[in-house]
């Protein structure tokens, strides 16, 4: 909870760019850049549109951008993210949905400052990641369609094991294992309300 | 405690509309609109036009606001722009520059 700083309320939605040097969480819907020198959490109800810059970031709700953490991301369960993960330690928890390219190690903040050339399309297995991140196939092994969403994640792990790449079959089992750890039912899909957001913005710059 | 908070050191380019309470003590420009109570601390800074219940202002407001209940300006706020509501009150010590409108 950031104490004092802001709270973008479950009913508030804010189309625009929201810059800042303290922390920041969201409950409800942002439609635009967020860049902040603090702390970035995006609560289980948090839909964000766009790229997400900050010292270090918590999701446990949906992104649909890049991640940029100048110290540390954290998925937690229940987080839903389209788009590249870049921090020196990135930790992906049990329950945590990524579709995209994720990055850890010191020159990882750096590096995001640069276009995203990076093709959103390739297995990376984190060298730094904490044991709660233990290497993931990070659902990039399918050629990404943003419009499929994270709901396309899981039948991407799996279709690791079909695909030939033996190599990866094991990561991808342990993910799928995980993501249904504890009979838990796991986070629904991305929500369709992303896909609108996208339009929405795209709206926005042909005006 | 409202559940949207624009924390001092904040800023916020573009729109706001929330079904809540809002306070903002750092910067909007753009757009504000809410539901319920709008409030603008001392040393905030809002550029827009606000719309809300009603508005609370001891910050900085250039725009034009629309309340359905109430406006106050309280001392040491400064708000430039036309105030709509039907009720509205402008504390000693508040700068204030526009027309008030309250449906006489």
């Amino acid at each position: 909870m950031a104490a004092n700083g802001t709270i973008i309320g479950r009913t508030t939605r804010v189309r625009g760019r929201v810059t800042g040097e303290v922390d920041l969480e969201v409950q409800g819907f942002v439609e635009g850049e967020i860049s902040v020198g603090g702390d970035v959490t995006v609560d289980t109800h948090g839909l964000v549109g766009a790229n997400v810059r900050g010292r270090r970031l918590v999701v446990r709700g949906a992104v649909k951008g890049d991640l940029v953490g100048e110290e540390a991301i954290a998925l937690e369960e229940g987080a839903r993210v389209v788009g590249d993960v870049r921090a020196p330690r990135v930790a992906i928890a049990p329950g945590a949905l990524v579709r995209g390219y994720v990055e850890t190690g010191d020159g990882a903040a750096g590096s995001a400052r640069a276009t995203r050339a990076a093709p959103a399309a390739r297995p990376v297995v984190a060298p730094k990641a904490a044991p709660a991140a233990a290497p993931k196939p990070v659902a990039a092994a399918v050629s990404a369609k943003p419009a499929t969403m994270a709901a396309a994640a899981r039948p991407a792990a799996s279709s690791l094991n079909d695909g030939g790449a033996a190599a990866n079959s094991t990561n991808a089992n342990a993910s799928h294992g995980a993501n249904h750890a504890g009979g838990r039912r796991p986070p629904p899909p991305v929500v369709p309300a992303l896909k609108k957001a996208k339009g929405q913005i795209a709206k926005k710059k042909e005006r | 405690m409202a559940s949207t908070v624009i924390g001092a050191g904040i800023t916020v380019e573009g729109e706001i509309t929330t079904d809540e309470d809002i306070v903002v003590a750092g910067t909007v420009r753009g757009k504000l609109s809410a539901k319920e109570a709008v409030t603008i601390e001392h040393g905030a800074t809002v550029e827009a036009d606000v719309v809300g219940s009603s508005l609370t202002v001891a910050g900085a407001l250039t725009g034009n606001v629309t309340a359905n209940e109430r406006v106050d300006l309280q001392s040491g706020s400064r708000v430039v722009g036309n105030v709509k509501a039907s009720r509205v009150t402008i504390a000693d010590g508040a700068l204030f520059k526009g027309n008030v409108d309250m449906d006489v």
